[in-house]
């Protein structure tokens, strides 16, 4: 039986090994190689092992940033208080909040893609220009926006903006342009006025697509949100990445990155349920 | 009720010769009246109904219904597509309900108690015509995408008859369904047509299902040159007291006006009822 046949139907034990055989070759091939550097020089930072990398998380996750005055009694602490003041939290935090305010302020995307995509006058005013955008690469606007909004936080949310707006109107437009004319036509004839039409009928049909758009384009918004704490930022997890780079600090580097991941993945998941739960009727179709 | 007033149509990009679909269309269409546009593939059907749909305008000449021309669609006219006649995101009794709620309850009225209580009449009155297209109650909460086709295009005609339109248009509304399937509907279409006496204009390519469900029959053909465009090429009234003899001629007379070199869809393909 050979294995490139289209046909083919793997049991699922074979399914679950072959899914996870990466992973786990990953895994062992990394601590094989960090072991080996380990015996050479007990001090290598380049590879740390996996207790280094256990300590070096509880204390991010449980000692106080530095940055902190140390409590009275930090060992009386609860461990929801450690938590609570830990660097990890903090930058978790700082970092959460610029991400939602940048989705928040995907949702006029949205709308503007969707009256640009029924409404062939504010289609005409604004396609080229948000084509024109979509081509320019973000991340040569972050000079001009540090100038243009200073090194605070509207420089950061502005760059993501910039960055991922453009694709989601985009995306709007061609889904809201996608619906079937007689769709609309219809709603006439069923004595809806133009908003209706635009709001209760082609917007709640491209909902659905828009948030998978959006979903989907969630490592580009952390992308530019890292690029945008790398360069100028007090806090964040990117700020911290890039902070230890500078001390060889992948004992936590390593952690953090995959915290990252762990998070995106968790939001991923989350818009998925949500999404599947809120449209029944899209999944399935 | 419908005046088509010497239409033209035509299509074309600018710097191009426009291509000509229609030539100087007239028709009166009168109230109760059911019309069968008949012709074949690309003769200009669906462009008459989009026409009288206000979804398109003419070239030349003038669309009037009920005396005057009109800019969109609106619901004097119900619709009935071929595909895409559901909202995907509705439920059947909500897609039944949706024009009652737009036109009577908006955006913002959704919560008040009053409002509460015309949904509910609103609901009753979807469930009585859903069991009236001969759909169950447990229906009601289905999405389309779990629908048969032929049940799709009873929701799509229950969701049009609701509105109480004037003219209900239905472009080759059966034309995808199964034989057995769609002369149900041809049945049930016949049906509602005595009942309501909604003025119906119903676009099909077979001559037999033009026939046995119309009052009259228009086909539209190109008696020219292709770059000419199509025009009424026969107006024939069927006789309500018409017997199977009458009808067999009809047809006959309608397949060789329309598909003089043959090519007609055949009984088994179309499903049409005894006259």
């Amino acid at each position: 039986m050979s294995i490139l046949q289209i046909h083919a139907q793997p049991s699922r034990t074979t399914v679950w090994i072959l899914s996870w055989f990466l992973f786990a070759t990953g895994i062992v091939s990394y601590f094989w190689v960090s072991r080996g550097r380990h015996l050479e020089n007990p001090d290598d930072r380049v590879m740390p092992t996996l207790r280094q990398m256990g300590q070096a998380f509880t204390d991010a996750t449980l000692k106080p940033a530095e940055d902190d005055e140390v409590a009275a009694n930090p060992d009386r602490q609860s461990l929801a208080a450690k938590i609570h003041s830990s660097m990890l939290w903090k930058d978790t935090m700082a970092t959460g909040g610029r991400f939602l305010i940048s989705m928040a302020l995907l949702f006029p995307a949205v709308l503007l893609g969707l009256h640009m995509g029924m409404f062939p006058y504010v289609g005409s005013f604004f396609l080229r220009f948000v084509l024109f955008f979509d081509k320019i690469v973000a991340l040569s606007l972050l000079p001009i926006l540090f100038i243009a909004f200073g090194i605070d936080e509207l420089a950061k949310v502005m760059l993501i903006v910039v960055g991922v707006a453009p694709t989601i109107i985009l995306d709007a437009f061609n889904l809201t342009r996608g619906v079937p004319k007689e769709q609309i036509v219809k709603g006439f004839t069923l004595g809806a006025g133009d908003f209706s039409i635009t709001y209760r009928i082609v917007f709640k049909q491209i909902w659905p697509r828009v948030l998978n758009s959006i979903r989907l384009n969630l490592k580009s918004v952390m992308l530019f949100l890292f690029a945008g704490e790398m360069i100028a930022s007090q806090d964040g997890l990117a700020y911290r990445i890039a902070l230890l780079r500078r001390h060889m600090g992948m004992d936590t580097i390593i952690p953090y990155v995959l915290w990252v991941a762990l998070l995106l993945f968790l939001v991923d998941f989350g818009m998925r349920t949500l999404n599947r739960k809120l449209h029944p009727w899209f999944q399935e179709a | 009720m419908i005046c088509i007033q010497d239409v033209v149509v035509e299509y074309g990009q600018p710097g191009k010769l426009p291509k000509r679909i229609l030539n100087g269309v007239n028709l009166d269409i009168h109230p109760g009246e059911f019309i069968s546009i008949v012709g074949q593939t690309g003769c200009g059907k669906s462009t008459l109904l989009r026409l009288v749909l206000a979804e398109e305008m003419p070239t030349r000449g003038q669309v009037l219904v009920e005396g005057s021309p009109r800019k969109q669609p609106d619901r004097r006219c119900g619709y009935v597509p071929q595909k895409y006649s559901l909202f995907p995101d509705r439920t059947v009794l909500e897609n039944i309900t949706f024009g009652l709620e737009v036109t009577e309850i908006g955006i913002f009225g959704g919560f008040s108690p009053a409002r509460r209580v015309r949904r509910q009449e609103f609901r009753l009155e979807a469930l009585g015509y859903l069991r009236r297209m001969g759909l169950r109650e447990s229906d009601a909460v289905k999405y389309p995408h779990q629908l048969s086709g032929g049940m799709q295009q009873r929701v799509a005609i229950a969701q049009a008859l609701i509105m109480r339109p004037k003219i209900l248009l239905m472009d080759e509304a059966f034309s995808a369904l199964d034989p057995g399937t769609r002369a149900g509907m041809q049945r049930l279409i016949k049906d509602l047509w005595r009942e309501t006496g909604t003025t119906i204009l119903f676009v099909t390519h077979n001559p037999r299902e033009a026939v046995t469900l119309a009052t009259r029959v228009i086909a539209l053909g190109r008696t020219g040159a292709d770059e000419d465009g199509a025009n009424i090429v026969l107006n024939l009234a069927v006789p309500d007291s018409a017997n199977d003899a009458t009808i067999a001629g009809l047809i006959q007379r309608v397949e060789q006006t329309t598909f003089p070199g043959g090519g007609a869809e055949s009984d088994e393909q179309t499903g049409a009822p005894e006259a």
